[in-house]
């Protein structure tokens, strides 16, 4: 062949494009893409995680116009009580979306003017109730209200059988109900053709110290159910994009325009459900210490471009959880981005599914997506393996959570930046909980079963915010490192199981090595509101005496002149040294004793930091030296989080108006820009 | 006739600015009222921060969460300082509504009027317009209703709407359109008042309805010329804001200079338009010059008779 120059180069071009495929093809090779194929199993193991107390079947059709559904449910139930067990209550938790029920009473007594319109009544009926072996027990369905009597609540009933079951063996329940979905606006739901399908099947209570545990739903409790396996099948019109516990391990088209979705979901304590025609599904994975899990993100159209701000959360979050306290032990993580207008459905967990939220118009530094994908995730963990009983020990999976997720955003975004950085505007995470737990401190203890609290805003203070603060405190306690330490103790030991909040501050004493009783006493079992303020500081000149004498022995200090901290002190002549005796109160307003540490800084740069214990209702420091008390501040190193007021927590000799100025100046503008804007009637 | 709209725009700002005693004076009296509901505010701030060195997360950046504590202190040092900023700005809009009379005559005559003339025109038109506002809050009222019963019905459909930035898009619409009407009805009330002091009328409703024919019978040109100058102070406070974020959250001088310039920039094209209409009707509708009186003749001789 005659190449020639021209043929050089044509063959050179050829060869470069040859190069750059095969660089790109074996490039992508090496790169392992997430895959849009379902994990073969649900669970990282090949042995069982947990008790499995219970195996549902469940096959459900999804009326996508009505709103409703038709299912049958087989409960087998294991006895593993070690007792014989006659009366089996069950949650139906679709009837709290009635208008007298307990949850809508409850929620119209914090909000009178709160009416439940038509869309938004949901319910449950069993329609039948079989025991096999023992017939047919509709008729012995019994509604129950074990905590507050309301006849008009439905949302548990119960059953008792013709005959015990013996401990060790196995009860199955065979039952066909209906339910109709409400319009979203508390957790499941339907909006438009969007479905949020949660606490939606006859669910079983827990035996759980010596007795069944099965509230009713109230407006501000949560869930509490028994591991098991689920099976659900899902029948719904073509076209929907279903996400849930567990992996899908089957679907068919069938001929009347349905499709019918098989998941299987193993050591897990719920199955939820979502579906939606509209989903885009965009597929991640994230290689954990137990193995690759995958990630199904579910997200609308119009936030598509925000994916990576959910990804990247979640990723970040992933880490840290996988690093600090242990694996995630399950093939995959669904996240759900709820459509507008659903909204109710989002900011919520289920095992192995997470509902999130966003707008179209969120700015990065707003970061609201970012924060929930981190608290939802972290409930994988406090409710999801560490499944406490959220009626009573609300503040078990609620509070750690709000802890861990102040460590994982300050760690992910910055400790000052971490929900808020957008035009000079910042916001860390912790620092919102402390301000929302110091607006309603004293209500409640944290121990107070969900239901019983003063209000809904008295639980959200208490539940959430208040048991972060308390934990981010005990960390300045006991250290970051012993705290996160016994948290993983407290994960290795109670996944799978069902702790209490005994078994949580044992675990963190055995681990700390301490007795912090003292502590969680007032914080965790009390109300004590901590609040310490330095009262005052003052320096004077003291003389030395006739003989220039100074320091010690006799008394023959003479005061020169007295200077109140606010006046102007007497300066020393030139040449002339000066003795100050300065005095530091420092004042513990608030009933929580706590020992606290109180750096002094004297006027000659001299700092050193006295230890109070903090049990008297006050102390004075007292010091005579060549230079003046300049500033005072508790808790220098700003640990002590559940300190109510932080701005009484120092005191400076000399004013600093900068920060008054510069509020001054906005709240100037302010009144002039609405000054102007109502002179624009005149 | 003088020439085109653009005309009477530029002539407008040349007016305020040859006449700028009357800026400044309201913008000091803007100034002075604010710093008077400001004081009390900064004293209670000053009794929390100024010797708290929790403060500084206020100085150096703006901690969103050291603000929002500050306001929920148990010393309240904000509480009540609403009500005297809105007690002051109240004040202020009687201010404006007083002088109002003053600055339009100041505008018709381009000349500087004595503290005697100024007050005694202020007097005069004052209760006039005290009654052209009754008016204009009825037809701003019917304004609100009318854009209250069309946002329900707007949010209602962006809230079932699949469509989730329908309610941002029907928002902004609505909004435009609440903004023209606004504009629109406020160059109508602007009219009326400079028709007002311009043939001296009495008759309140008489100058409202004839300032309606006016001002909707020239409607392009009037809101053309009003929104040619809101656009400067829109994109002037657009330009300043810009600069304010870029500046260092420390220096609270700078920052002080610049919500000024945006009170200036305020109150300067709200005289602007006050400004620019009064020429334009002075073109459209000259008003009559005033006559001098004769001047008296000269005195005839006397005429003795001869002896």
């Amino acid at each position: 062949m005659n190449w020639g120059r021209r043929g050089v180069k044509r063959a050179a071009g050829w060869l470069l494009v040859a190069t750059g495929t095969a660089a790109f093809l074996l490039f992508a090779w090496a790169q392992p893409e997430p895959s849009s194929a379902p994990p073969a199993s649900p669970i990282l193991s090949d042995t069982p995680l947990s008790e499995r107390i219970v195996a549902y079947e469940i096959d459900v059709r999804l009326d996508a116009e009505a709103k409703t559904l038709e299912a049958t449910e087989v409960l087998t139930y294991r006895n593993r009580t070690g007792r014989p067990l006659q009366v089996f209550p069950f949650h139906l938790y679709l009837n709290a979306f009635q208008p007298d029920s307990t949850f809508m009473t409850e929620t119209r007594r914090d909000n009178p003017s709160f009416e439940l319109e038509e869309e938004r009544h949901g319910s449950i009926e069993v329609t039948s109730l079989e025991v096999v072996g023992m017939g047919e027990l509709t008729e012995q369905m019994e509604f129950v209200q074990p905590d507050d009597g309301n006849p008009n609540d439905r949302t548990v009933f119960q059953v008792r059988l013709p005959r015990a079951v013996p401990p060790g063996r196995e009860v199955e329940f065979r039952m066909s109900f209906r339910a109709q979905l409400p319009e979203v606006f508390a957790r499941t739901g339907y909006k438009r053709d969007f479905f949020m399908v949660a606490q939606w099947f006859p669910k079983v209570g827990v035996w759980w110290r010596g007795e069944w545990n099965c509230h009713q739903f109230h407006r501000n409790t949560e869930f509490f159910a028994d591991f098991g396996t689920y099976d659900v099948r899902v029948t719904l019109p073509q076209g929907f994009v279903v996400g849930s516990t567990g992996v899908e391990i089957g679907r068919a088209n069938n001929p009347d325009g349905t499709q019918t979705l098989s998941f299987h979901a193993e050591d897990v304590h719920d199955f939820a459900w979502t579906a939606s025609p509209h989903f885009e599904v965009v597929d991640d994975s994230f290689a954990g210490s137990a193995g690759l899990v995958k990630i199904r993100l579910l997200i609308q159209p119009g936030h598509l471009e925000q994916a990576p701000r959910y990804l990247g959360a979640l990723q970040g979050t992933m880490q840290h959880f996988d690093r600090w306290f242990g694996p995630y032990p399950y093939s995959q993580i669904t996240v759900v981005d709820p459509p507008h207008g659903g909204g109710g459905a989002g900011g919520m967990e289920y095992p192995m599914l997470i509902t999130v939220g966003t707008t179209w118009w969120l700015p990065e530094g707003l970061r609201f997506p970012e924060l929930v994908t981190e608290h939802e995730f972290g409930h994988q963990y406090w409710y999801g393996l560490v499944a406490t009983n959220e009626f009573e020990d609300a503040w078990l999976d609620e509070g750690i959570n709000m802890y861990v997720e102040a460590k994982v955003m300050h760690s992910l975004y910055g400790r000052e930046t971490s929900v808020l950085d957008l035009w000079g505007l910042t916001a860390g995470s912790i620092w919102f909980d402390r301000f929302w737990y110091s607006n309603l401190p004293d209500t409640d203890p944290m121990t107070r079963s969900a239901y019983q609290f003063m209000s809904s805003d008295a639980y959200g203070t208490v539940t959430y915010a208040k048991t972060g603060v308390v934990l981010m405190t005990l960390e300045g306690v006991i250290g970051e490192e012993t705290l996160l330490r016994a948290l993983r103790t407290y994960f290795e030991r109670y996944r799978f199981r069902h702790p209490t909040e005994e078994d949580f501050l044992r675990t963190v004493e055995e681990v700390a090595g301490e007795d912090l009783d003292w502590f969680f006493d007032q914080a965790i079992r009390g109300t004590a509101v901590l609040d310490y303020r330095v009262q005052s500081i003052r320096s004077y000149r003291v003389d030395a005496g006739a003989e220039g004498e100074r320091g010690g022995g006799a008394a023959d200090f003479r005061a020169v002149g007295e200077t109140e901290e606010e006046g102007e002190a007497e300066e020393p002549e030139e040449g002339e040294e000066a003795l100050y005796r300065s005095t530091v109160v420092v004042h513990r307003k608030g009933d929580f004793v706590f020992p606290v540490e109180v750096q002094i800084e004297f006027g000659n740069g001299e700092t050193l930091r006295e230890h109070w214990d903090g049990r008297d209702r006050w102390v004075r420091f007292t010091y005579e030296r060549e230079a003046r008390v300049v500033a005072a501040e508790i808790d220098p190193d700003h640990r002590v989080w559940l300190d109510v007021d932080q701005f009484n927590n120092s005191r400076t000799r000399e004013a600093d108006r900068r920060a008054t100025r510069k509020l001054a100046n906005y709240w100037l503008f302010c009144t002039q820009f609405f000054a102007q804007l109502l002179a624009w009637l005149a | 006739m003088a020439g085109g709209e653009s005309g009477v725009v530029v002539a407008g700002a040349r007016l305020v600015w040859r006449r700028q005693r009357v800026l400044w004076w309201i913008y000091g009296v803007n100034l002075l009222l604010g710093l008077f509901a400001t004081v009390p505010v900064a004293s209670r701030l000053g009794r929390v921060l100024n010797r708290s060195l929790a403060a500084e997360r206020l100085v150096e950046g703006f901690d969103l969460t050291a603000y929002i504590e500050l306001v929920a202190h148990p010393s309240a040092p904000l509480v009540g300082g609403e009500a005297g900023s809105l007690f002051f700005s109240l004040v202020f809009f009687v201010f404006m509504l007083f002088v109002t009379g003053g600055l339009l005559e100041v505008y018709r005559r381009d000349e500087t009027l004595s503290p005697g003339e100024f007050f005694q025109a202020c007097g005069s038109y004052f209760w006039r317009f005290v009654r052209l506002l009754i008016f204009l809050l009825i037809v701003l009222a019917a304004v609100g209703i009318g854009a209250g019963l069309v946002g329900v019905g707007l949010d209602r459909l962006a809230e079932d709407s699949p469509r989730e930035k329908l309610g941002f898009w029907l928002d902004v619409g609505g909004g435009l359109v609440l903004l023209v009407v606004l504009m629109t009805v406020r160059l109508w009330f602007d009219m009326a008042q400079v028709r007002a002091v311009a043939e001296e009328e009495r008759k309140m409703r008489r100058t409202f309805l004839r300032a309606f024919k006016l001002a909707f019978g020239n409607f392009p040109s009037l809101f053309w010329l009003y929104l040619r100058i809101s656009l400067v102070f829109w994109v002037g406070l657009a330009a300043i804001l810009w600069v304010w974020v870029q500046v260092p959250p420390q220096a609270i001088g700078l920052s002080f200079l610049l919500g000024q310039a945006a009170v200036v920039l305020w109150v300067g094209t709200r005289l602007g338009q006050r400004a620019s209409e009064t020429l334009w009707y002075q073109r459209r509708q000259p008003v009559p010059t005033a006559v001098a009186p004769p001047e008296p003749s000269p005195a005839e001789p006397s005429v003795e008779p001869v002896a």
